[in-house]
């Protein structure tokens, strides 16, 4: 099994107050047992969204949630008890994810070259782009359906920080060791991520008519 | 303190909005910018409630619950990670062996052995 991660540095800022100290040494399989029913398995529904997100699938989404906390059990001992269980298990899904799901589904990925091309591309296609901005639109309305389909037609790469940081609310430097890319890379795959996913949303709506000053 | 402007502070925008903007200086020209600048003000709040509606989507629409199967497959996988760790244990075996030899007065021999046998385990529970 490869290695998994020991620990986030970030503290965690939502049981900071509650904080306590476990002694990894003392504790025994009993007790490790427990805290690891009591702290990490109640993030089984948003972990479980997450790996919708990834899978695209809901029995791959639910094999990938599984794998991920039996990897994260068989590993809390190494779990630094007081950083950022939840992002340590976000690491734990997206590494399983990584090294499991998407080797098997053998899906071409965007390489860093493509992603210049993509760029060049969508640098080309700004100045037309222009005059169909995001403001003429009306988004609130959208069906759940259509935001779904929308996140799930950008690339992997952008739509994992995309969920990451706009629905989980990570950080650039926390997305950094989940994903396991620099920050700078979490930064340019947000911006571009965000900016696809705009575009989608967009489009539907203007598909559905959601049009300002228009009908509904 | 050095202006910035309103190309780089554009270019900055959804930094600052994401408050990922580590370096003071650089936090603090953007800020002294913005409090000058009305278009790139403007620009700001555009910005952001456009990426708060967004969010506000996401978070809407990708809030799916674990199946109830997902959770009793899950609770079944620690039932039995658990039961792999305790097998795992080390066991104790502890064997006594000691054999007792008894001459009677009258020169007839009698032995004994006895033996006991125990495996201790370390029950984690």
């Amino acid at each position: 099994m490869e290695s998994m991660p020991t620990e986030i540095s970030t503290p965690d800022s939502s049981s900071a107050g509650e904080l306590v100290r476990v002694d990894r040494d003392k504790e025994t399989a009993a007790e490790r047992t427990k805290r690891f029913e009591r702290d990490a398995l109640q993030y089984m529904n948003q972990l479980y969204a997450a790996a919708l997100r990834y899978t695209k699938n809901p029995e791959d989404a639910q094999d990938l949630v599984q794998d991920t906390y039996a990897k994260a059990y068989t590993s809390f001992h190494q779990f630094e008890p007081g950083t950022n269980l939840k992002a340590w298990l976000y690491r734990v899904l997206t590494t399983t994810f990584i090294n499991t799901y998407r080797k098997d589904q053998r899906r071409p990925q965007t390489s860093d070259s493509e992603l210049e091309d993509w760029q060049i591309a969508e640098a080309s296609s700004h100045t037309s782009d222009q005059g169909k901005s995001t403001e003429d639109v009306v988004l609130e309305n959208l069906p759940d359906s259509d935001i779904k389909k929308a996140l799930a037609e950008i690339p992997e790469e952008f739509r994992m920080v995309v969920y990451l940081a706009d629905v989980e609310g990570f950080s650039y430097k926390e997305i950094a060791e989940i994903v396991g890319v620099p920050t700078g890379t979490v930064m340019s795959r947000l911006h571009r991520g965000r900016k696809q996913l705009r575009e989608k949303l967009s489009d539907y709506a203007r598909e559905r008519g959601y049009v300002k000053g228009g009908a509904k | 303190m050095s202006q910035i402007n309103c190309a780089a502070c554009q270019d900055s925008l959804f930094l600052f909005i994401d408050n990922e903007i580590e370096d003071s200086a650089v936090f603090n020209q953007i800020a002294f910018h913005l409090q000058d600048c009305a278009p790139c003000r403007n620009q700001l709040e555009i910005e952001r409630k456009a990426l708060q509606l967004v969010r506000e989507l996401l978070t809407r629409s990708c809030c799916e619950t674990a199946p109830s199967t997902l959770q009793e497959r899950i609770a079944h996988q620690l039932y039995e990670l658990q039961l792999q760790e305790l097998s795992g244990y080390i066991q104790t075996e502890i064997i006594t062996q000691y054999r007792r030899t008894e001459i009677t007065i009258d020169g007839e021999t009698q032995i004994e052995i006895e033996t006991s046998h125990e495996i201790r385990r370390d029950f984690p529970f």
